[in-house]
C-alpha cells in the first residue's frame, strides 16, 4: 500500500502517523434497530408523532406534527443522527397542466373532477405541502425519512440549530415552494435571480415552453434487448 | 464544542498566533472582492463575494446558482427512462454515476433487480467514472496553486478511461447505458483487456501526481493546516465523501449499506485521514483513484455471465411509492427521493448531489484564512457546478 | 491604418491581413457547463493540441480575446454576465457556441431559468452541435471560423457592421454571411 509522503511540516506539526483506520464493520441495521429509533422518537415527542411506516430491511418513515417538526430535530441529533442528508418539501397537488404533453394548439380538456384530489405518499398527510428531511446515524448506519405538514401559513420552524447545513436546504425550499422558515437568518433567493416571479417547484408553475410547443417524446419505444419478439412482455417476472 | 483532536488544535493555536502579530504591526482597512463569477480555470460559474481585512478574510458568501437547470422541474414532465438523460449532466465529469442512483430507486419501486453481469458491469462503470471525474480533480489541483504540468497529465491519462467508456457505452461524456432492468448493451469484446492495461496506466498516474504534487513541498505549505473542517461540523453540514473521510470519519456508502452493486465482491479499504485539511482531502482522493482501479481490475476479473437485462415491461409505468436510493458518488453522496404515482414519468424527484452539501459549509470554513487560501480550500472541496446548482 | 478607417483597403492587402488575423487568434474559453471539459480537452490536452490551429488559448482577461466559445447551458441568471463579457472584448470578435444548450437550450428547452440559445444575447459566428461535441467537433469550428475570417471585409467590421463578405456575387456573399454550423444543415 503505497504511503504518504512523510515530510516536516513548515510550522512543526508533528509527522503524518499512520492514518489508515481498521474500524470493525457493523452489521447492516435490521428492523429492531429501526423499531427502536421509533419507540425513542414517540418517548420524547408523545402524541406529536402522528405515524410511521417501515418498509422491512430497507427504510423508515415517520410523520411528525407541525408544531414539533424543531423538537423532532433536537431529539434526532440527540439520538446520534448527527449527519444531515437533505431537507426538502413536495406539493402533493396533482398538476393542473398534466405532464405538458398535449398539442398546446388544441382546445382545453374537460376537468375531471377526480384530477383536483391531493393524496399523500407514505404516512399520510392532511395538507397540499409536506416537509421532508433526512437524517443519519453514521454510527448505527441507519437513516431515518421525517415529514410533517405545512400549516396554511406555510411557516416552519428552521432545523438550523440543530443541522447547521439546513440552512441552504431551507433557502432553497423557500424559494422553490415559497414556505417560510421561522427564525433563519437569510432567506434570499439561492438559485434564481431576485426578479424571478412564482415558486418552480409548485405544480401549479407552468412550464411555458411547453405551453408553445408539442412535445413529441412521450411515450418511449426504445426495444430493449431483453425481449427480441415484438409484442411487449407482460409483467416484471424474470 | 467542536471536536478538534490534537494536531488540529495545534496548527489553529498557530495561525491564531500569526494573525495576532500581524494586526498588531499593521493596520488594515476594509475591502470587498468579488471572485467569478467566471474564471478560465473552472467549468462552470461560483462567484463568491469575500470581505476582506487586509489579507484576511472576515466574511465569505458564495452566490450559487448561474446554473441552475431546473432538474427537479423538469423530471417532472419526463418518462422514467427519459430521466436518466437529463440526470447524466448533474455531475457531468462523472455522468455513469448519476444514472445509478436513480435506476436503483426505480428498480426497488417496481420490484426488479438487475442480472448479475448487468450488477458487475454498473459497478466498473461506477468506478470508472470516479476514476475520470478524480484524475480531472488531482491534475486541477496543481492549476489552482500556478503549476500547469499536472492538468496536462490529467487529461491525457483521463482519455484513456473515456476511450473504454465510449468503447462500452458509445458515449465519452454522457454514457446514458442504464435502463430500468439492466443495461443497454454488453460489454464489447477485447474490452477486459485493454481496461486493465488502462488500470494500469492510471496507477502510475497516481504514483507521478504523488511525487509531483504532494511531495512538492510548496504545495504542502500551501495546504497543510489550511481550512482545517473537524467532524462533527463536516456532519452537520451534510458533508460527504471524501470531504468527510479526510475529517476522520469512517463513512463509505459502497461499504456501509447493501445495493444490488457488486462493491461487496471487490476487495477494498476505505482511506481515510485525522486531520481534516486540504491536504487531508486531496490526499483521501488520490487514495480513491488508486483504491478504484483495484476495484476495476477486481471485478473485471470475476463479471459472471449471463444476460445484461432483466425482463421489463416495453412501456415503463413504476406502481406507486416513495424510495430513497444514495450512493458513493465521485463527489459524495448522491440520492434520489423518488415520488411515484403510477404514471410514466415520476411525481417528484428530489435530488440530493453532493456538492450542493460540502459548499455550503464555504461561509463557516473559509472565515479568517487568507485571500490566496480561498483557491486551495475550493480546489480541495471538491465541487462542479452542475452538481450545487442543479 | 487609415485606410481600413475609411473603409477602403486594397481587396490584397485586406486578403494578407486576415490570414494573419485568423492565425494568431486568441482565444477566451467562456466554460459554464459540461462542454466546457471538452472545449478544455481541445485547449488544454496534449491530444487535440488547438496551437497547432494558429489559436492561443488562456489569455489574461476578455479584453485581450478575439474569439470567445460559449461553452455549456447560459442560464438567465448568467445572461448579463456573458453580454458584459462579450461588450468587453474588442474589435473585430468573434463567437463560438459550443454545445446544444448555447445553441438552443438543448436538453433544458423547456425549462425556467434556462436561456434557449447564446443567440439570443450575443452575434454567433459558428455553432457547435453536439451534448457535449466531441473536442475535433470545435476544432473543426474553428478551422470554418478561419476560413471565415479569410473572406472577409475587413473595412466593414471596422465600421462595426455586420459580417461582409469579400465574395463577388451576392448570391454567393450572402451564402457565405450565414452563421455557420459544423457538420453542415440549416439553423431553425
Amino acid at each position: 500500500m503505497p504511503q504518504p509522503p512523510s515530510s516536516p511540516s513548515w510550522w512543526g506539526v508533528a509527522r503524518l502517523s499512520d492514518t489508515s483506520t481498521d474500524t470493525e464493520t457493523p452489521a447492516l441495521p435490521g428492523d429492531g434497530l429501526r423499531e427502536g429509533i421509533v419507540d425513542t422518537l414517540r418517548r420524547d415527542l408523545g402524541e406529536q408523532l402522528i405515524d410511521t411506516y417501515l418498509l422491512p430491511q430497507k427504510d423508515l418513515w415517520v410523520r411528525v406534527a407541525s408544531e414539533a417538526w424543531a423538537i423532532t430535530g433536537r431529539s434526532l441529533k440527540l439520538q446520534g443522527f448527527d449527519y444531515f442528508c437533505f431537507l426538502s418539501a413536495i406539493d402533493w397537488m396533482p398538476s393542473p397542466f398534466g405532464k405538458g404533453e398535449d398539442d398546446p394548439s388544441a382546445p382545453p380538456a374537460e376537468p375531471d373532477p377526480e384530477a383536483g384530489a391531493i393524496k399523500q405518499g407514505y404516512t399520510g398527510g392532511d395538507t397540499r405541502f409536506q416537509l421532508f428531511a433526512r437524517v443519519t446515524d453514521l454510527k448505527r448506519h441507519v437513516s431515518v425519512t421525517i415529514k410533517a405538514d405545512v400549516p396554511e401559513s406555510l411557516t416552519m420552524p428552521t432545523w438550523i440549530p440543530s443541522y447547521a447545513g439546513a440552512n441552504w436546504h431551507e433557502r432553497e425550499t423557500h424559494e422553490m415552494f415559497g414556505i417560510l422558515f421561522d427564525g433563519h437568518p437569510d432567506l434570499r433567493n439561492l438559485y434564481l435571480p431576485g426578479a424571478f416571479e412564482g415558486f418552480p417547484l409548485r405544480k401549479d408553475f407552468p412550464l411555458l415552453s411547453r405551453m408553445v410547443k408539442p412535445w413529441p417524446g412521450i411515450v418511449d419505444v426504445e426495444p430493449m434487448p431483453a425481449n427480441d419478439d415484438e409484442t411487449p412482455a407482460e409483467g416484471g417476472e424474470s | 464544542m467542536t471536536m478538534l483532536n490534537e494536531r488540529q488544535q495545534l496548527s489553529y493555536i498557530a495561525a491564531q498566533a500569526a494573525d495576532a502579530r500581524l494586526n498588531v504591526e499593521l493596520e488594515t482597512e476594509g475591502m470587498t472582492l468579488n471572485i467569478g463569477p467566471q474564471h478560465p480555470a473552472t467549468h462552470g460559474t461560483l462567484r463568491i463575494i469575500a470581505r476582506l481585512d487586509g489579507e484576511q478574510v472576515i466574511w465569505a458568501e458564495p452566490v450559487a446558482g448561474y446554473m441552475h437547470r431546473g432538474y427537479e422541474k423538469l423530471t417532472e414532465v419526463r418518462t422514467f427512462p427519459q430521466v436518466t438523460t437529463l440526470i447524466n449532466r448533474i455531475d457531468w465529469l462523472g455522468s455513469f454515476a448519476n444514472e445509478v442512483p436513480f435506476i436503483l430507486a426505480a428498480e426497488q419501486l417496481m420490484d426488479i433487480e438487475a442480472p448479475p453481469r448487468a450488477q458487475y458491469i454498473r459497478t466498473i462503470m461506477f468506478e470508472l467514472s470516479r476514476i475520470a471525474n478524480v484524475s480531472l480533480f488531482l491534475g486541477d489541483l496543481g492549476v489552482q496553486l500556478g503549476a500547469i504540468t499536472p492538468v496536462f497529465m490529467a487529461f491525457r491519462d483521463r482519455e484513456y478511461v473515456l476511450n473504454l467508456i465510449e468503447g462500452a457505452t458509445g458515449g465519452r461524456f454522457h454514457p446514458n447505458f442504464d435502463r430500468i432492468g439492466g443495461l443497454k448493451d454488453d460489454l464489447p469484446k477485447g474490452w477486459i483487456d485493454e481496461t486493465k492495461q488502462v488500470m494500469k496506466k492510471l496507477r502510475q498516474f497516481c504514483d507521478e501526481i504523488e511525487d509531483l504534487l504532494f511531495g512538492n513541498e510548496i504545495f504542502q505549505s500551501r495546504t497543510r493546516g489550511v481550512g482545517i473542517i473537524p467532524a462533527d461540523i463536516a456532519k452537520s453540514y451534510g458533508m460527504s465523501g471524501a470531504n468527510l473521510r479526510a475529517s476522520g470519519v469512517d463513512w463509505d456508502l459502497r461499504r456501509d449499506q447493501s445495493l444490488p452493486m457488486a462493491w461487496d465482491k471487490a476487495d477494498f479499504k476505505v482511506w481515510t485521514h485525522p486531520d481534516g485539511d486540504s491536504w487531508a482531502r486531496c490526499w483521501v482522493r488520490l487514495q480513491e483513484t488508486r483504491e478504484a482501479t483495484k476495484i476495476v481490475d477486481q471485478l473485471v476479473d470475476s463479471i459472471p455471465s449471463g444476460p445484461v437485462m432483466a425482463k421489463v415491461p416495453r412501456i415503463i409505468k413504476v406502481p406507486e411509492g416513495e424510495a430513497w436510493v444514495s450512493t458513493e458518488n465521485p463527489l459524495g453522496e448522491m440520492g434520489y427521493y423518488v415520488v411515484s404515482k403510477g404514471d410514466l414519468g415520476p411525481f417528484r424527484v428530489k435530488i440530493r448531489s453532493a456538492s450542493f452539501n460540502n459548499i455550503s459549509i464555504t461561509p463557516w470554513v473559509l472565515k479568517g484564512v487568507y485571500v490566496p487560501d480561498i483557491i486551495t480550500i475550493l480546489a480541495s472541496l471538491y465541487f462542479i457546478l452542475g452538481d450545487i446548482d442543479r | 491604418m487609415g485606410l481600413v478607417d475609411r473603409g477602403r483597403m486594397p481587396i490584397p492587402l485586406t486578403k494578407l491581413f486576415n490570414i494573419g488575423r485568423s492565425y494568431s487568434m486568441w482565444v477566451y474559453q467562456w466554460g459554464l457547463a459540461c462542454c466546457a471539459i471538452e472545449m478544455g480537452a481541445a485547449f488544454g490536452s496534449p491530444r487535440y493540441d488547438v496551437m497547432r490551429l494558429g489559436v492561443i488559448p488562456l489569455p489574461a482577461s476578455p479584453r485581450q480575446a478575439d474569439l470567445v466559445v460559449v461553452s455549456g447551458t447560459v442560464t438567465d441568471k448568467m445572461a448579463p454576465a456573458v453580454r458584459r463579457l462579450y461588450e468587453q472584448m474588442p474589435e473585430p470578435k468573434y463567437v463560438i457556441s459550443m454545445g446544444s444548450c448555447a445553441n438552443c437550450g438543448g436538453p433544458y428547452w423547456d425549462s425556467y431559468s434556462v436561456t434557449k440559445g447564446v443567440d439570443q444575447i450575443i452575434p454567433v459566428d459558428v455553432y457547435v452541435p453536439g451534448c457535449p461535441p466531441r473536442p475535433e467537433a470545435l476544432l473543426e469550428g474553428i478551422v470554418l471560423l478561419q476560413q471565415r475570417i479569410k473572406n472577409e471585409d475587413m473595412g466593414a467590421k471596422w465600421r462595426n457592421e455586420e459580417y461582409t463578405s469579400l465574395q463577388k456575387t451576392a448570391a454567393r456573399a450572402a451564402a457565405a454571411e450565414q452563421p455557420i454550423v459544423v457538420g453542415g444543415g440549416p439553423i431553425e
